[in-house]
């Protein structure tokens, strides 16, 4: 028998047999999920016992399982009423208070049942939005990803961010900062033309600020100007030495233009600046396959499946070691190898369309 | 930098500009006399048939040694679509049109008098082959519909007659590119048919949500192509499956033909959509067997499927081996597999710059021509979303798009101005000397407008342009592998994306004003002329027997 349930029962011995019956018609009828029969017998119990505080917390589950949150809430408070320090009444509580949009009233209780993940949802909505990161991440670290948890510290996160923008823009307008962040807006909004201007306008004003080139890069890159791309990562490149990014993305420009040696030597820049980066290994086995050394080529590709086994990076790799190896009459190797690929390929795509026309819709 | 990079991925393109180099090669004009308009009849219900047409062909019909121009119509469509289909062909608005180019340069109209205004009323056009199939010297014509396919003999006296009953090559369903070949080299050209996939009006949807879009060619099975083999009697026989066309099914677009392993027979290539590429390799014997993924000329260097739309299967690099290039839908540019000899292929999109051409356009009929004769060929491409609201979904994208022209300079392409004025809804091409000037033109359809015919303005540069006479051989020569100092060329009118390019096979010398010309026939004959003046058009006959 467990503490908790010899707590009950020594609780319901305190109890008439009469409360005691009606306890236990409660618990059977909401086992049964017969909501309504569980909530008259646990009102009957309060009636005969209004000391006993686990009949309102079982009062209020009922009403909570119903999902007639309003009617809980008047239990649950009674409960506290009678046992201030009643962990369950304070968790289901909060629960409730927050399901009817009372975050501040709720946070308190939920809080003192250590709800971390509900605490960092109502912190959302009373916009206490570091703490509810902290509250979140901390959840997160207990239930790692649990998709709500994942979703409302995403949530958290993003809305502390335009917090801070917003911030940014009403105090600076026309600062090189608040042009940086009004291109990000633009960039994440597809408005390509605007991100490029406020991006440039950003470096007009401040042209050391960090990072806007990559940015300014990525603009070019996604409008497949690939020679102004270059142009932005080198100046990052050159303003940032030791930013593996900027090292990544120049040498990834270069390669779409074809310039192999170029584009070789950025990317192992890259790497030594973030060794073992996936997207930089494929990039460089890619650029060496591209400037005729094989052995280089066979190398990063081998190094990068070391790494990542089941992902769409190394099934590219995979196909271009199948490649590699065709090409050299390594006929075993390549098939191996074009076997691997088209297992992960096969395991990624999504299903054929039926055989026979779909109905029309 | 993972969230970076991830993000980046996503992004999209939003002002695709190249830059061009130099004036136009071109200067678009449309003849006197072409009224053609490619009526594709654009419906809120999305039919996927709407966005694919239309083939155009250049084939001296009456041999005139003038290039006359075919065009392939769509039809009407309606909603709801009456059972059975009609779309409407009987309306002159909705004719395949063929006009007859004059000595003038004018073109002449003479679809009805030459007994082409019938296209059936339950065809929506699609494609077009041209090829003598009977070897009685007079081009025949090959029509791919949505619906059933028409075979059309030409009599010889400027007449056509629809043959396809007894020719038994109506297929059925929904065919695109077609093209003659004699893949069994026996003197008779055979007929390759690509399909689409199964669809059909009463089965249409609409996708992208609210966008209503075409849908992808995932959202419906996959078909087979058809190959049909010459019996030289006016019939054909469907061979699909004793020959392994039929053993992969596909969602096949573009088909191009060339021997690339240079064992004496034709192979061939099927532009697939959403999925892997196919190469058929001719085992000799009557039978193929699909080598894409072996050869190296499945996929992209990435390993990514591709929207496979237009292919070209020329020697871009003069190495005397022919290549391919793969038209595709933006952010997969179009593919360039090098033929490395050996039955391999290595992707080379990136090295030759064809990758920074093309990763935000889109690309559909495709041609591999040397349009300033100066002895390397050079890439066209039709142009154009397969989306007429792509706008709406991705404002970086476009509908309506400029032909890419991209120069060979050592073997590297090099955008150029293609002449046209605006961008365009195109996809059909053509490419042949229309005037007889000894310069490249091209001839593109474009949807629910009059065709773009490009003009080459011509220059100093020599040139040689082949016709050749199969005795053997089928009489077209399709199939043979001719050289010019150094440059080759596969006999073969079938090109890009529905289309069907002017036969003759046309050189550009540079500055040297004679040529050593070898010729490979499908017969195995070898045939050498030596001192060819430059600047003319020479006929070449196939010796009876091999010449010592």
């Amino acid at each position: 028998m467990t503490p908790a349930i010899l707590v009950l029962w020594f609780t319901l011995q305190t109890l008439s047999p009469e409360a005691v019956q009606h306890m236990q018609a409660g618990v059977a009828a909401d086992k049964q999920r017969q909501f309504d029969v569980a909530i008259t017998e646990f009102r009957r119990v309060t009636e005969l016992e209004p000391a006993f505080a686990d009949g309102f917390i079982s009062l209020g589950q009922a009403y909570m399982e119903k999902h007639d949150f309003d009617s809980a809430i008047p239990s649950l408070k009674q409960a506290l009423e009678i046992n201030p320090d009643s962990t369950p009444a304070h968790q289901l509580l909060g629960y409730a208070l927050l399901v009817q949009g009372y975050p501040a009233q709720a946070i308190p209780h939920l809080e003192r049942a250590k709800e971390k993940s509900a605490v960092g949802i109502a912190q959302i909505q009373t916009g206490q939005l570091p703490e509810a990161v902290a509250n979140l991440q901390a959840a997160l670290a207990e239930h790692p990803n649990d998709p709500d948890i994942l979703y409302y510290l995403g949530r958290a996160s993003g809305l502390l961010s335009k917090q801070s923008i917003d911030t940014l823009l009403a105090a600076y307008p026309d600062s090189a900062r608040a042009h940086e962040a009004m291109g990000e807006n633009y960039f994440v909004l597809r408005n390509m033309p605007d991100a490029e201007s406020e991006f440039r306008e950003a470096l007009r004003l401040r042209p050391d600020v960090p990072e806007v080139h990559l940015e300014l890069g990525e603009v070019y890159a996604g409008a497949f100007q690939w020679a102004k791309a270059e142009e932005e990562f080198r100046a990052q490149a050159k303003l940032q030495p030791g930013n593996a990014e900027a090292a990544y993305r120049l040498g990834a420009s270069l390669l779409e233009q074809g310039k192999v040696h170029e584009a070789r030597a950025e990317l192992v820049r890259a790497d030594k600046l973030m060794p073992d980066m996936p997207e930089t290994l494929y990039s460089l086995g890619k650029a060496a396959s591209l400037d005729g050394d094989a052995a280089a080529a066979e190398k990063d590709w081998s190094k990068l499946l070391t790494i990542e086994k089941e992902t769409p990076l190394a099934a590219q790799a995979h196909f271009g070691l199948a490649n590699l190896y065709r090409k050299q009459g390594k006929t075993d190797a390549a098939k191996r190898e074009m076997q691997a690929f088209q297992r992960l390929q096969s395991s990624s795509n999504p299903p054929q369309a039926p055989e026979k026309p779909a109905p029309p819709h | 930098m993972l969230s970076r990079l991830s993000a980046a991925a996503a992004i999209l393109a939003a002002f695709a500009a190249t830059a061009t180099i130099g004036e136009s090669l071109f200067e678009a004009k449309l003849p006197r006399g072409i009224d053609f308009i490619l009526q594709n009849s654009p419906t809120p219900q999305k039919h996927l048939i709407e966005t694919m047409p239309g083939g155009v062909a250049l084939l001296d019909y009456n041999n005139d040694g003038l290039l006359d121009i075919f065009f392939v119509n769509g039809g009407r469509l309606t909603s709801p679509m009456p059972t059975p289909e009609n779309f409407d062909r009987r309306n002159p608005r909705y004719w395949n049109r063929l006009y007859r180019q004059n000595k003038d340069g004018s073109f002449t109209d003479v679809t009805e008098q030459a007994g082409l205004s019938n296209a059936g009323d339950g065809n929506y056009g699609m494609g077009v082959a041209v090829g003598d199939y009977d070897n009685d010297g007079y081009p025949d014509i090959y029509i791919t519909n949505y619906g059933k396919n028409i075979l059309y003999h030409n009599n010889g006296d400027g007449t056509f007659t629809n043959v396809t009953t007894k020719a038994g090559v109506a297929a059925g369903g929904w065919s695109e590119s077609a093209g003659f070949l004699d893949y069994d080299n026996d003197g008779k050209l055979d007929l390759f048919v690509t399909r689409y996939m199964e669809w059909d009006t009463k089965h249409s949807k609409d996708c992208g949500g609210n966008f209503h879009t075409y849908c992808p060619p995932e959202e419906f099975p996959a078909t087979t192509s058809i190959l049909y083999h010459n019996n030289g009697d006016g019939t054909f026989t469907d061979v699909s499956q004793r020959s392994g066309i039929a053993v992969k099914k596909g969602r096949a677009l573009g088909v191009a033909f060339a021997d690339y392993d240079g064992d004496g027979f034709t192979d061939i290539f099927v532009a697939n959509d959403g999925m892997q590429q196919y190469l058929y390799h001719n085992n000799g014997d009557g039978t193929f067997t699909e080598v894409a993924l072996e050869a190296g000329a499945a996929l992209s260097e990435d390993g990514r499927r591709m929207s496979g739309m237009g292919v070209v299967f020329q020697d871009y690099d003069n190495d005397g081996r022919p290549d391919i290039v793969v038209t595709e839908l933006p952010r997969e540019i179009y593919s360039l597999y090098h033929n490395d000899g050996g039955g391999s292929f290595s992707y080379r999109s990136l090295q030759t710059g064809l990758g920074v051409l093309s990763s935000g356009t889109s690309g559909w009929s495709v041609g591999l021509e040397d349009f300033d004769n100066d002895g390397w060929k050079d890439l066209f491409v039709a142009q154009s979303h397969v989306l007429d609201n792509v706008e709406s979904i991705d404002p970086s994208l476009h509908y309506l798009e400029l032909p890419l022209l991209a120069m060979n300079r050592n073997n590297r392409f090099e955008s150029a101005d293609s002449g046209a004025a605006t961008p365009l809804a195109a996809r059909g091409a053509a490419f042949g000397d229309l005037n007889n000037d000894g310069w490249e033109d091209v001839l593109i359809t474009c949807l629910g407008s009059h065709p773009q015919v490009l003009l080459n303005r011509g220059g100093k540069a020599h040139w040689l342009v082949i016709s050749l006479r199969g005795t053997r051989s089928n009489r077209d020569g399709y199939g043979a592998r001719v050289q010019v100092n150094g440059q080759t060329r596969y006999a073969t009118s079938t090109v890009g994306y529905l289309s069907a390019s002017d036969k003759r096979l046309h050189f550009g010398l540079g500055t040297t004003d004679k040529g050593k010309v070898e010729v490979v026939w499908p017969s195995g004959i070898h045939q050498t002329l030596n001192e060819v003046h430059a600047d003319q058009f020479l006929e070449v006959r196939e010796p009876e027997k091999q010449e010592r």
